[in-house]
This record gives structure tokens, sequence and C-alpha cells, in this order.
């Protein structure tokens, strides 16, 4: 399995990093629990995504070139990168929502199943809400056609509302709501069925500060439950806060690891400079 | 099946809390229909003519003062350049009618009028015929009667000089028998009767079902169709593909969320036309419901479908000339029959056409389940196959084992 993690540089040449080994042999030593039974209290899972040399291409632009990406249980994965780089492409294609045109993804060690969404809560970039009902309405649907229902659903809405600051606006209707509030409803209704894999693209965009590091709370909170969150993000403290990132450039996953490790290595004061690093190291090639 | 019920609910919650979208459903199809009823359901207008030369004309009578203004030659040409009569009618011998002749409907009109007038005209000579017919058969019976006279006379005379002479002429004479007399001739006239409807059918009650399915199809169309467009364009669309739902669950969820409400636009608008509007049925409520209904889920399958090709409401509606103004010139609102084979083939491919149909033997024929049973049925075949697409459709894009 993976000992070290493979991250490939402009695709010159392989940079082997070895890290976290005592972490993968627990995980390894773990897999043997979770074949036994797959019930909530096994948590422990060895990778709840894999993503193995994804390609995709749009008409003639290429938008994803050979991404290999696996998550581990209970981390919180940060993708970043510029705009346009792909990371809401690659979000989508873990999560069948778009075929890959090459590669293999998996969702809890399997093809994806329909049964594999129930543990997956995902967010789009967009809000993806019903503008005409009301928010209560809107997480009403999103926990019913996850198979909630009677008292259980309707205390889930009102704990979800609650994570998200928006427990008073509950009765009024999506069109009246401030973008940061469709924002949060729209991460509500991704946490509202319990998943135990988050998928969130920009999750904080548009959020002022305050809220903002609620949710990171939540984030890290939900990690201790044993919750895998992967996020794409623009925002620098948000990426230092990540167990792992991921630097997507031109459709490519040009370095991936523990931020820290990522600065030390690069040598480099933040991460945004990585990116800097790595094309100046590819300019002297 | 709980995933199938929440997709409704919460579709019938969209609409109702969706104020307008309830209203474009439910009301304007009233609207536009009692629009149309006052158009086509009013009585024919009564055309504007005129007559001249009318003053030494025994025609005059068949054409009454109330019906026909009378006007002097020059007045009534004026007339008709300034639109002012449809047409005027020359009554000096032989009758001429000069038409104002720019709006077919409204020759037809002051046609069929003066025809009217014609027939009474017709009368009037054959009056006159039978009145100077009648002189000279009196003026023939009075000579007879002189000739009887002095044949009396002759006989007394004969009587009283040569009575035997007189004995022998008469048993010689031959028996002139007495006219019975002939039996008046019966008036000729058309005695009408009608296989279906009656004389007060008017344009409307024909239009009618026609009416019906187009405006059911078009507002299921657009509603149905820029609501599926939302769902794909806000990402809601991903949020359920990104869940455990099965993809038949959101096509049918639509069907059953909209399918309540199409019962109840239905209800309305089937018992707005025959008892507000007083549309000609002898058909069952039920039946016309039924047909309504499945005409709908056509429609609102349709528009799922054709949503897949539109990335915005407007290109939504770019379909409707595409899809529904075709359908209601070939639907059958127009006679069809003379129109090229492809056309009418063409017209075969519209689920309208077929609702036309069963409508009408409903409604005008009176036809129970055995009369629109096939029509029915292809309108139901219609829905499957958009259906069976729909779903195939959403599988294409959702690469995830079942
Ligand atoms: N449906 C599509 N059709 C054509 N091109 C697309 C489509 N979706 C994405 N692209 C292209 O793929 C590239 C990557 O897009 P993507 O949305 O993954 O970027 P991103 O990294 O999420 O950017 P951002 O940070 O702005 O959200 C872009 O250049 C975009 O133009
Ligand atoms: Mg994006």
């Amino acid at each position: 399995m993976t000992y070290y993690l493979s991250v490939f540089i402009n695709g010159h040449f392989y940079l082997y990093w070895l890290l976290n080994i005592s972490q993968s042999h627990s995980i390894i030593i773990n897999e043997h629990s979770v074949q036994l039974g797959n019930t909530k209290d096994v948590t422990i899972m060895s990778y709840p995504v894999k993503g193995e040399h994804l390609h995709k291409h749009y008409k003639n632009q290429i938008v994803l070139n050979d991404v290999s990406l696996t998550l581990h249980e209970g981390e919180i994965y940060g993708l970043i990168g510029p705009s346009g780089a792909g990371k809401t492409t690659l979000v989508r294609i873990l999560l069948g929502l778009e075929k890959a045109d090459k590669g293999a993804v998996e969702l809890f060690e399997q093809k994806p199943t329909l049964n594999a969404f129930r543990s997956l809560g995902y967010m789009a970039q967009s809000d993806a809400l019903y503008n005409e009902l009301s928010a209560y309405q809107n997480l009403d649907f999103f926990a019913s056609i996850q198979g909630m229902s009677g008292k259980a659903k309707k205390q889930r809405i009102l704990e979800v509302a609650k994570t998200v600051n928006l427990e008073k606006d509950l009765k009024k209707s999506v069109a009246q709501f401030s973008g940061g509030m469709k924002r949060r409803l729209s991460l509500a209704a991704a946490l509202v069925h319990r998943p135990r894999l988050y998928l969130l693209d920009e999750p904080t965009v548009g959020l002022d500060p305050m809220i903002r590091r609620n949710i990171w709370t939540l984030f890290h909170y939900l990690k201790g439950k044993g919750a895998t969150i992967i996020v794409t993000t623009h925002v620098m403290d948000e990426v230092a806060q990540c167990d792992r990132v991921g630097l997507l450039s031109e459709g490519k996953l040009i370095a991936q690891g523990a931020p820290k490790e990522l600065m030390d290595h690069y040598g480099v004061p933040s991460v945004e400079e990585i990116f800097i690093a790595i094309e100046k190291a590819g300019d002297k090639k | 099946m709980r995933n199938l019920v929440a997709m409704a609910k919460r579709i019938i919650r969209q609409i109702v809390r969706d104020k307008r979208t309830l209203a474009l459903l439910i009301i304007a199809p009233l609207l536009i229909l009692t629009l149309v009823w006052f158009i086509f359901g009013a009585k024919a207008a009564e055309p504007n003519l005129a007559i001249i030369h009318y003053k030494s004309s025994d025609l005059l009578p068949a054409f009454k003062s109330s019906d026909y203004a009378r006007m002097s030659p020059l007045q009534a040409r004026q007339a008709l350049a300034d639109k002012k009569i449809d047409a005027y009618i020359d009554l000096e011998t032989p009758v001429k009618v000069h038409l104002e002749g720019s709006d077919p409907s409204r020759n037809g009109l002051a046609m069929s009028k003066i025809n009217k007038s014609m027939q009474i005209v017709q009368q009037i000579n054959v009056k006159k015929m039978k009145a100077s017919f009648t002189d000279i058969i009196h003026a023939q019976q009075k000579s007879i009667q002189e000739q009887q006279q002095t044949l009396r006379q002759m006989t007394e005379v004969m009587q009283r000089y040569a009575p035997s002479a007189l004995t022998s002429i008469m048993q010689n004479a031959p028996k002139g028998e007495k006219p019975t007399a002939t039996a008046a001739p019966e008036k000729v006239k058309l005695d009408v009767t009608y296989l279906h409807g009656n004389d007060d059918l008017n344009t409307f009650d024909s239009f009618g079902p026609a009416m019906v399915g187009i405006f059911v199809f078009l507002f299921i169309f657009m509603i149905g169709g820029v609501s599926f467009l939302r769902e794909r364009t806000t990402g809601t669309l991903d949020r359920l593909m990104a869940s455990p739902i099965k993809n038949y669950q959101i096509i049918w969820g639509y069907m059953i969320g909209f399918g309540l409400f199409v019962i109840v636009q239905s209800f309305i608008l089937t018992c707005y036309i025959v008892y507000v509007l007083n549309i000609y049925t002898i058909g069952h409520l039920l039946d016309v419901l039924i047909i309504v209904f499945i005409l709908s889920f056509s429609a609102l399958s349709l528009s799922i479908l054709l949503s897949t090709f539109a990335s915005n409401e407007l290109q939504m509606f770019q379909f409707i000339p595409l899809v529904i103004v075709p359908q209601v010139f070939l639907s059958g609102l127009f006679p069809i029959d003379t129109l090229p084979g492809w056309v009418r083939a063409l017209g075969n491919l519209m689920p309208i056409h077929y609702s036309t149909e069963a409508l009408r033997n409903i409604m005008i024929r009176g036809t129970r389940f055995e009369g629109w049973w096939f029509d029915g049925l292809i309108l139901i075949l219609f829905s499957v196959v958009f259906i069976v697409i729909n779903i195939l459709v959403i599988r294409a894009s959702r690469p995830v084992v079942d």
C-alpha cells in the first residue's frame, strides 16, 4: 500500500515522500477490522475515496491530467490551486457526477454505488437550493431522500441549523436569504444525514471570519468523530488547518502532503509560495 | 417509495409556494379559453347590405328594409368603397351583386344572406307565374260555362221539338267525369337531422376539445420544463445525484408531484368549459378528465426531456414554436385531410392530435371508453417512451453502479 505518497512535479521527476509511515501502518492494521462488519462503530477505514490516474478533458482542453489521490480515514484534505485548475472537476469526478475519460474512482473501497452516497455529504460550489422553499423545507427534503424520517429527522434539522447559525431563519424562504446564509444552508444540507465523508467545494466562500472559524471548528469536530473531509479553498489560513493538502495546477497534482512539511521541503514560508517554488524548479529543469 | 414521496412532496410545496406559477397553471388557461370562447362562440356577425334600383322592382318584398339599406347607385358605390357596407344588390333584371371582397369571411356572410333573400325572390317569381296561370284558367272556365249555358238552351229546345233524337245523343255522349280537386302540392322543405351535435353547435364547440388539449399541454410543458431545467442549472440535480435516490425516482417524483396539480388543473378547466362556458358536450366529465390527465403526462415527460437540451429558461421557451405551434395547426383544429401525406404523418406524431380526437369523440359524439381507448393508449405510449428516455438520460450522466 502507500508507505509513501507519490508526488510528481511537473511530470518530470517523482519525489518520494516518506511521511506518516507509522500512521499508514496503523491504517493497514485496522483494515481487517473494517472487513468484519460495516457498522457505524467501525469508523476506521483505509481510504474513503481513491482516485487513480484520472484524466478528463472538455472539447480540446485538458482539465485533469493523470491525477491520483487517496484520502485517509479521518483526515481533512485541502485541495488548492488557482482558479480553473480543475478542483471542482476533480471533486465531481470523485463523486461520480462526472465521468472521467480514463482512470477509476473508488468510494469506501468499492466501485461507487448508490448506497455509498448514504455516507457522503456533497456541497457544490453553487448553492444548489430550492429557492421557492423555506430553509426548513430544503433541509427536510434533503434529509428525506437520504432516508431520514419522523422525529429523528426533525431533531437533526434543528441541530444542523444551529451549527450553521440558521436556527432563527428556518421559516424564511431561501429566495430571501443573503449569499452567506445560502452558503451556510447549503453546508447544512450536506451535513444533515451525518455522512462519514464530506466533499465540500469552497464551503466558506463569502462568509464572515466569525462564521468561517465556527465552520472550521465544526470540521475539526467532525474529524474528531472519524469523518473524512475533502475541501477546496483559496483561503490560506484554512489551508494551514488541513492535515494534508493537494496542490492542483493546470490539471496536475503537483504536490501533496502536510502543509508544514511541504513548506519546509521547498523552504518557503507559506503554502501559496510552493506554487512559485515548483514553477521555478520546473523552469530550471 | 419514500424517496418518491419526498420528491413529489417537495415539488408540490414548490408550486404551492410559488403563487405565480400556480396562477399560471390554473388561472391562465381559464382566461385564454374565455377569450377564445368570446371570439369563436359569439353569434355570427351580420353583414351590412344595401339595394339599389328598388323603386320599380317587384322583388322589393324579398329585401326587408331592416336587412338592406335603400340607397342610390352613387351612395352605394361610395359606401362600398368606404367599407360601410359589404355588398349591394342591383335589383334591375338580371339581379346583380357587388361585393366589397377584401375579407373572405365577410364575403361569405354577405353571400349567404343574399342567397336567403334570393330564395324569396324565387318564391315571388313562382307566385307571379302562379297568378298568371290562375287568370288563364279562370278565363277558360268562364268560356266553358258560357258554352254549357248555350248547350243547356239547345237541349231544352230539342226536348220540346225532337225528344227521340235527344235520347240517342245523350246515350252516345261520352261520360264526362268531374275533375276532382287536385291535392295542393306539399311545400318543399329540407328536413335536417344531425347524427352528432345540433344546429346550435358553434365554432367554439368544435374548437373547444382541441383548445383544452393545447392549453393544458402548453402550460404543463412550460412549467414542467422550466422547473426541471432549474433543477439542472441550480445544481440541485447534482445534489440529488450525489444521494442514494434512484434515477427512476427522480423522474417519477416529478410525474407524481406535477400529476396532483394536473388533476386539479384538469378538473377546474373541464368544469369551467362545461358548466361556465357551456361548451356542447354529451360525454361524461370523467372521460374528459382522464384524457386531459394523460395528455398532461405526455406534456410533462416531453418537457423534461427537452429541458436536457436547453441551458437556460429562454432556450426552453424556444421549444414552444417548435413543439407547440405545429401541434396547434396539425392537431385537428383545422382540417388537414387535404394536406400532403407527410404533413399528415407529422400530425400523427403529435400528442395533441390524439387528445383532440379523443375529446371530440367524447364531447360531441358522446362515446365512452370504447371510443377513445385507442387515442388514450397512444398518449400513454408517448409518456412511457419519453419517461424511459428521461431515465436513460439521467443514467448516462451518472456513472454509478446501481
Ligand atoms: N462543463 C464544462 N464544459 C467545458 N469546460 C469546462 C466545464 N466545466 C469546467 N470546464 C473547464 O475546466 C477547467 C477547470 O474547471 P473547474 O471548475 O474544475 O476549476 P476550479 O479549479 O474549480 O476553479 P475555481 O477555483 O474557479 O472554482 C476550467 O478551465 C473550465 O473552463
Ligand atoms: Mg471550482
